[in-house]
């Protein structure tokens, strides 16, 4: 029950932040140059992604048998979880800017404005390719960080649920957009994806190379413990040799 | 786009793709001579090379 709730919970959060991103990129193109436009990109790469997951989820992850799996899957776990721990802690510690996708929205319009618009009746390349490199590049870490998790014992379905939760709440804040954007703590919430994805992938790296964790899956949650008291150090001593 | 796809696999800094690639050839080489603690606390060391890693892209910025 732990890996099912840590896995549901790890899902949503980094599919609903990653959302999040990929829709402050598209409001971006639909306020600046025309929902239309922004839409059309989306769509292109969405249909881009959904080949992408269908490719790395049902043909090459099945294919590989139980424990070379886990090692695959706990090392690209690792790689996304200890980058977003990385930055979780530098943000916290006052050495990199906080993380905002309204920032990031109202940079790509500043972007955006400057680009020459089309001729009337043409369609808007510049546009479309801005809101579908967005969603591509965002969309490509949710269809791998869920096929990731997904492998795991519990199946594919919490780290789905989850990204269904995700997928929900991000549409939510697109219709009422702004205000709860800027008031989201993304910066501590990128910090806790981290802890779950980095928990989940030396829990899977381990079981892949034959070891027995004490406690059994309750492991993940001694894990996140570990990662959290060893990063909440380094965000200390950071913040302390941080310029005033 | 590849730099950006670069970055989104690999990170921003080699240091967590390299700290990953050595905890992963440490706990292959540990699993081949199969000492016997190793199945019961060979996770530990897997945990302290995540955080080895962790702590090196931190100094390494």
């Amino acid at each position: 029950m732990t890996a099912f709730f840590l896995t549901l919970a790890g899902a949503a959060l980094a599919v609903g932040l990653e959302l999040l991103e990929a829709l402050a990129i598209v409001l971006a193109v639909a306020a600046e140059r025309g929902r239309r436009d922004a839409l059309i990109g989306a769509a292109g790469a969405v249909a881009l992604l959904a080949l992408v997951g269908f490719v790395v989820g049902p043909v090459v992850l099945a294919r590989i048998p139980l424990e070379p799996l886990q090692v695959v899957i706990g090392v690209a776990l690792l790689l996304f979880g200890l980058e977003w721990l990385r930055k979780g802690v530098l943000r916290l510690a006052g050495r990199r800017a906080p993380s905002s996708a309204l920032a990031e929205y109202l940079e790509e319009r500043e972007v955006l404005h400057a680009l020459d618009p089309p001729p009337p009746g043409r369609p808007d390349w510049p546009a479309r390719i801005v809101a579908g490199k967005g969603v591509l590049l965002e969309g490509l870490e949710v269809v791998l960080i869920v096929a990731a998790l997904g492998a795991g014992e519990e199946g594919l379905a919490p780290a789905l649920a989850g990204a269904a939760v995700a997928v929900v709440a991000v549409i939510a804040i697109g219709i009422v957009v702004h205000r709860p954007l800027a008031r989201l703590p993304e910066s501590h919430l990128k910090y806790a994806v981290g802890v779950v994805l980095s928990a989940f992938g030396v829990f899977f790296l381990a079981e892949g190379l034959g070891v027995e964790w004490p406690g059994g899956d309750a492991a993940l949650l001694y894990l996140a413990a570990a990662l959290v008291a060893a990063s909440q150090l380094q965000v200390t001593g950071l913040a302390r040799e941080a310029p005033a | 786009m590849i730099a950006q796809l670069r970055k989104l696999v690999l990170g921003e800094t080699w240091t967590l793709p390299l700290g990953v690639a050595i905890t992963l050839l440490a706990g292959l080489a540990l699993d081949a001579a199969g000492p016997d603690w190793w199945h019961r606390a060979g996770g530990f060391i897997l945990l302290g090379g995540a955080l080895a890693t962790l702590a090196a892209s931190l100094r390494r910025r």
